[in-house]
């Protein structure tokens, strides 16, 4: 747990995650209230990578599920293990006739193993699933519930009830209840709008592109190998081109490979001419490049 | 790190920004106030930035909000230089010196209260003078309200004999009336001002969504980019959520059966169709000569801030030639493409719009891009500066495609006046619509959903 949002700040990036105040802010608030978050941004910020850290920072589990369309409770919640089921029958087939052996009526029979058959929907015949595990779990997790855009709304609805509650109800048992929150983190790329009721129960952060300071210490966190001023020239040319109005901007990764790039080429100083012929590294559309290109004159000015 | 000190104090102006919050069109339900209310006293409110993303991420729950927040935000708490805005500051420095900082504290808590106290209904009405009049009226007349500051309204509101005893240099005492005045009235403006954030961030955005397009100046068209943004992206929020609640179709029999093989044939496990989402192919026509320039601008923006909802997009644009210019967003941020369209394309044969022309060109050439899942918008405003109207071309687009919209930005009035034959060719549409404005605009497109 954070003691405070400087904390917050201080331990992420001991996991080599430099978070902003803002981003700092909701993460400390939403673990001393106990509330998920949503974090919505345009895709390579980090909205994943948040979520590991916290769980590193934090030295707890990280329990990820990945949301696609057609996704349901079967894979999220928990589903019953049918065919261990059918096993289990099949071997018990000889103890099952010594139960029911005695009885002579249909009725009877009947009676007597529905009075067994929770035997065979018990935890025991249970796989617990992402949310399931993390709510069983009888210690802190951080539960990444990853581009829940992707997922169809239904899927949302039952989330509902794990977010509000932190509890899941299988009709065959009962419900599970946790004392011990997990802290729910959920991504999205705003490919589709949540509902109210969802937005709710979370809180919001969205992550837009860093500033030019934190850009420039995320670069020379992760490519340490590339000097200051390198840094420093493709931070900003960077931060030119995403003003240039592109198909897709170039997001932290690309920023990232790009430096990456130029220190494996061997070069300290990005000149406009290295700077040009690299563009394809950051740049994934063909105009985008062409629009560059024809702006090369200021951004690459240094 | 907790500061519960001034809680109360900071409530109030918490209920007071969400107030302006939901003026100015963000919903804010209870629970996400509740939240707000749990959160402050975990954090240093001293801290600006940390009180604002608190403030941010407990209440606003739609990113496309955030800018509004943003505004309403560094308005609403703006710091306290602003009282002295428009004042001449050397008549102050005595005033300054003279009184400690807290009577400033003092007289701002007082002025609070005594808004509070007051109907808003009523402090609508009046005007800032006679609120400040009624405001020196009910000071208090027991000396708890502070130091020298309060003593000298007092006197101001009460006889000038009783404050020459007070002061010990008439003259400078003289000024610092008048400058208190100044400030006083400074706070009261600013208080009153902040009060209706919201609502004019919310006017300005009514009047600009309801102004005629082509009435627009250049800088309203750039305030406006952020605007129609956030629509185009509400309404792609709202018509995607209508598509999801019709996709489940019936049992899927193939499937069913060979997952059920396992089972003994016995089927466990249902499968059902994923009912096929018929998605609208859109062909867009659009005028772009001078007289309508701009309308189309803005529709082939939002049409293309849209462009996931259709399964195919095909836009032309023309003057006397009719040219598709489909490929040029395929590659390009739609503003840049709209612009490039204009120096790279050249659609201008002769003079003048020529729709005739343009349609029989289009049955010519472009014909394959009508099926019976299209609907075809064409935007324009039916001047055909008196040239063959291509009547039958056009009656073929109709046939050929699903359904066939057309926006006319002229008043329904001017139909038919001069050289526009409005009402030729609306009379083989499934409608013309006389569309201005960007709610209209957006309107028709959420209706276009319902339709299909």
């Amino acid at each position: 747990m954070f003691k405070s949002v400087e904390e917050a700040i201080k331990e992420l990036e001991k996991q080599r995650y430099i978070a902003s105040k803002d981003i700092a802010t909701t993460v400390y608030l939403a673990l001393r209230l106990e509330k998920p978050v949503l974090v919505e941004g345009p895709a390579g910020v980090g909205k994943t990578e948040l979520a590991k850290c916290i769980a590193s920072a934090l030295n707890i589990e990280l329990i990820r599920m990945q949301c696609y369309e057609g996704l349901d409770e079967a894979k999220a919640l928990y589903e019953w293990e049918y065919a261990k089921q059918l096993l289990y029958t099949q071997i018990l087939k000889d103890k099952l006739s010594e139960v029911m052996g005695s009885e002579t009526t249909l009725s009877g029979a009947v009676d007597r193993l529905s009075s067994a058959e929770d035997v065979f929907f018990s935890e025991k015949f249970l796989i617990p699933r992402p949310i399931l595990k993390s709510i069983t779990k009888n210690e802190r997790t951080v539960l990444l519930i990853d581009e829940i855009d992707k997922s169809d709304s239904e899927f949302e609805a039952f989330l509902l009830e794990v977010l509000s509650d932190f509890q899941v109800t299988i009709p065959e048992i009962g419900t599970f209840k946790t004392d011990v929150k997990p802290f729910v983190i959920l991504t999205s790329n705003s490919a589709r709008e949540m509902s109210d009721a969802l937005k709710r129960r979370c809180l919001h952060l969205y992550i837009d592109y860093p500033t030019i300071e934190l850009e420039e210490k995320i670069v020379s966190l992760k490519v340490p190998e590339s000097g200051e001023r390198l840094i420093r020239q493709v931070v900003e040319a960077i931060h030119r081109i995403r003003q240039l109005q592109l198909k897709k901007e170039p997001s932290i990764s690309e920023t990232l490979d790009w430096a990456k790039a130029l220190v494996l080429l061997g070069y300290e100083d990005l000149d406009p001419k290295i700077a040009v012929e690299t563009l394809n590294f950051i740049l994934k559309y063909e105009k985008d490049i062409e629009l560059a290109l024809k702006h090369s004159k200021d951004i690459f000015l240094n | 790190m907790v500061q519960r000190d001034g809680q109360p104090h900071i409530n109030r102006k918490l209920f007071d920004f969400i107030e302006v919050l939901r003026d100015a069109g963000i919903i804010i339900s209870a629970d996400e106030v509740i939240a707000l209310f749990n959160a402050v006293p975990e954090i240093d409110v001293s801290d600006k930035d940390i009180f604002k993303q608190s403030l941010k991420t407990t209440l606003v729950k739609d990113y496309t909000d955030i800018p509004v927040f943003n505004r309403c935000f560094d308005q609403f708490f703006s710091g306290r230089e602003r009282f002295f805005d428009g004042m001449d500051l050397s008549s102050l420095s005595g005033l300054r010196d003279g009184v400690p900082a807290e009577t400033i504290e003092d007289m701002n808590d007082m002025l609070d209260k005594f808004l509070d106290s007051l109907d808003p209904a009523f402090l609508m009405e009046k005007s800032e003078e006679e609120i400040m009049r009624m405001f020196l009226d009910e000071l208090p007349e027991g000396s708890s309200g502070g130091g020298g500051g309060m003593n000298i309204f007092r006197s101001r509101s009460g006889t000038a004999g009783s404050f020459q005893s007070k002061g010990e240099d008439g003259e400078t005492a003289e000024v610092d009336i008048e400058a208190m005045m100044d400030l006083l009235r400074n706070m009261m403006n600013l208080r009153l001002s902040k009060r209706k954030i919201g609502k004019e961030l919310k006017n300005r955005e009514d009047f600009l969504l309801n102004k005629f397009i082509y009435q627009l100046t250049p800088d309203e068209i750039r305030e406006m980019r952020e605007m129609v943004n956030r629509f185009g992206q509400k309404l792609k929020s709202r018509i995607s959520l209508r598509k999801k609640r019709v996709k489940r179709g019936g049992i899927d029999t193939k499937r069913t059966f060979r997952t059920n093989l396992q089972y003994g044939g016995v089927p466990f496990k249902l499968f059902y169709k994923n009912k096929k989402i018929d998605r609208p192919q859109l062909v867009v026509m659009c005028d772009v000569s001078r007289s309508v320039n701009q309308y189309s601008r803005f529709m082939l923006l939002l049409t293309y801030s849209l462009q996931s909802l259709f399964s195919k997009v095909r836009t032309f644009a023309f003057i006397s030639n009719m040219v598709e210019i489909t490929d040029l967003f395929r590659e390009m941020d739609p503003e840049r493409a709209i612009n490039s369209m204009f120096t790279d394309v050249n659609f201008t044969y002769g003079w003048g719009s020529n729709y005739g022309r343009c349609f029989d060109q289009f049955i010519e050439n472009y014909s394959d891009s009508l099926t019976r899942k299209t609907s075809v918008l064409v935007l324009g405003d039916a001047r055909n500066n008196d040239n063959d109207p291509g009547i039958q071309s056009f009656r073929k687009i109709q046939e050929r495609s699903r359904n066939l919209f057309w926006l006319n930005p002229d008043k329904k009035h001017l139909w038919d006046w001069n050289d526009s034959i409005a009402s030729l060719y609306g009379s083989c549409c499934n409608e013309m619509k006389e569309v201005n404005n960007f709610l209209d605009l957006s309107e028709f497109i959420d209706k276009l959903f319902l339709d299909i």
